[in-house]
This record gives C-alpha cells, sequence and structure tokens, in this order.
C-alpha cells in the first residue's frame, strides 16, 4: 500500500499552492492541512509536530512515510514519490 | 505646531518615527523611510503622525512593497504576483497586509515584516516569502569602458 501523502501548508502561501497544484498535475492523493484555518489549540499542536519534524516553522512541509520535503521543490516531491 | 521640520512622523504601519526628508503640512503625502508606506500627514498631539494612504486596499500595499523596494534597492521575485495574492488573501482573512508564509497575523509581520525592516535581506539574499531580493551591485569599472 502507497504512503498517504500529508502537507502541512498555510491558505495564503503561494509556495504550499504551487505545491498542491503540482500533487494534482501529478494525479497524487494527498490530505492538506491548513495550518493557519486550524482553531488555535489544533494549531498550537501541529506547529509542534511540524517543528518536531522540521526544526522549523516553514511551509509547506509535505510528508510521504518517513521522508519530509519542506518548501516547494519538485525535484525533491518526485523523487520521494517515485516519479 | 512650530514652525520648522518635525523631528519625526509617526508611521502606523511599522511604528517607527522617522524624520522626513521634506517640510510636512496637513494632508500632504510623505513616504516612511523606514517601511515605504506612503502617508497622508496629520498635526496632533504635538507631533506629526501618518494616516495609511488608500488603506488596505490593493494599490496600498502594491505601493509600499515597490517604496520599499526602492528604498533599500532591493528587486522583486519573479513570484511577486503570487505573493501579492497572498498578501491580499491574508488581509481578507486576518485583517491586514501580514507575511503570507507566516502563520502569525500580528504588527511584527506587516509586510515589509520586521525582520525584513531589519537587514534580513542583506544578510540572507531574500526575505522570508522571497518576495524582496538584494540588488545587483553594479561594476562600476565595466560601465566606465
Amino acid at each position: 500500500m502507497p504512503d498517504v501523502v500529508k502537507i502541512f501548508a498555510l491558505s495564503t502561501c503561494p509556495y504550499c499552492r504551487r505545491t498542491k497544484r503540482f500533487l494534482s498535475e501529478k494525479n497524487v492523493e494527498y490530505e492538506a492541512v491548513d495550518v493557519d484555518l486550524l482553531d488555535d489549540a489544533e494549531q498550537e499542536r501541529v506547529l509542534e509536530e511540524i517543528e518536531e519534524m522540521t526544526g522549523r516553522h516553514s511551509f509547506p512541509v509535505v510528508v510521504v512515510g518517513s521522508e519530509i520535503v519542506v518548501g516547494h521543490d519538485e525535484e525533491k516531491l518526485k523523487k520521494v514519490l517515485g516519479l | 505646531m512650530t514652525d520648522g521640520p518635525p523631528a519625526r512622523v509617526f508611521c502606523p504601519v511599522c511604528s517607527a518615527r522617522f524624520p522626513p526628508k521634506e517640510d510636512v503640512a496637513e494632508g500632504k503625502l510623505v513616504r516612511c523611510s523606514v517601511c515605504g508606506q506612503l502617508l497622508v500627514l496629520r498635526a496632533g498631539n504635538g507631533e506629526w503622525s501618518g494616516e495609511r494612504y488608500a488603506q488596505l486596499t490593493d494599490d496600498e500595499i502594491r505601493d509600499r512593497v515597490n517604496g520599499f523596494a526602492g528604498l533599500r534597492d532591493y528587486h522583486f521575485s519573479e513570484m511577486k504576483e503570487e505573493i501579492l495574492e497572498g498578501l491580499l488573501a491574508k488581509r481578507d482573512a486576518f485583517g491586514d497586509f501580514y507575511c503570507p508564509c507566516r502563520v502569525e497575523h500580528n504588527s511584527d509581520y506587516q509586510c515589509p515584516c520586521k525582520p525584513t525592516r531589519g537587514g534580513d535581506v542583506e544578510r540572507h539574499g531574500k526575505c522570508h516569502c522571497g518576495l524582496f531580493l538584494k540588488g545587483m551591485k553594479r561594476n562600476r569599472s565595466a560601465l566606465a569602458i
């Protein structure tokens, strides 16, 4: 079974939009979380999770199994997604 | 108000009190030398303050980022239009032109954000969201040939 692709994004971030568009164009199914639209408690929890994974608060963060891609990087995405 | 140029004008965008470069008068337009915001001068309470020109409009943020880039001799990312769309989305969702690439929405992150006003572009070559890029230095010897 393929890994679930998850993207942590900001609804206003142009790089996040590009990453979502790239995944859609490649017919990759993904679960997106717009962190800025979460309620305060949930946002705090998710930001802690992101900081633990990446050491910072930069967006987008794409998680594919144990692989993490920070920022809009099509070459890295192709590699981790086997495209 | 006393005669002569005032010591400072308060900018409501970046909260700086900056020295205006020219004579001031009620209703005159001046540009904040710290964040690039265009301001309508207002006298009151013994000091000059600025009212945001075209507040919260597309024109305001376009003029501000162009003004800031001009003041610092920065140039823009090829993603300028997408980043401006993000700034407008931030205004619609959170009330003002906060950096679209940050989760925070408070006055420190009004575009240009506090780290950018404080020299991040000089240090890192670009601001956090990549809107402002460090300008290329002119090669004077090459120009002289």
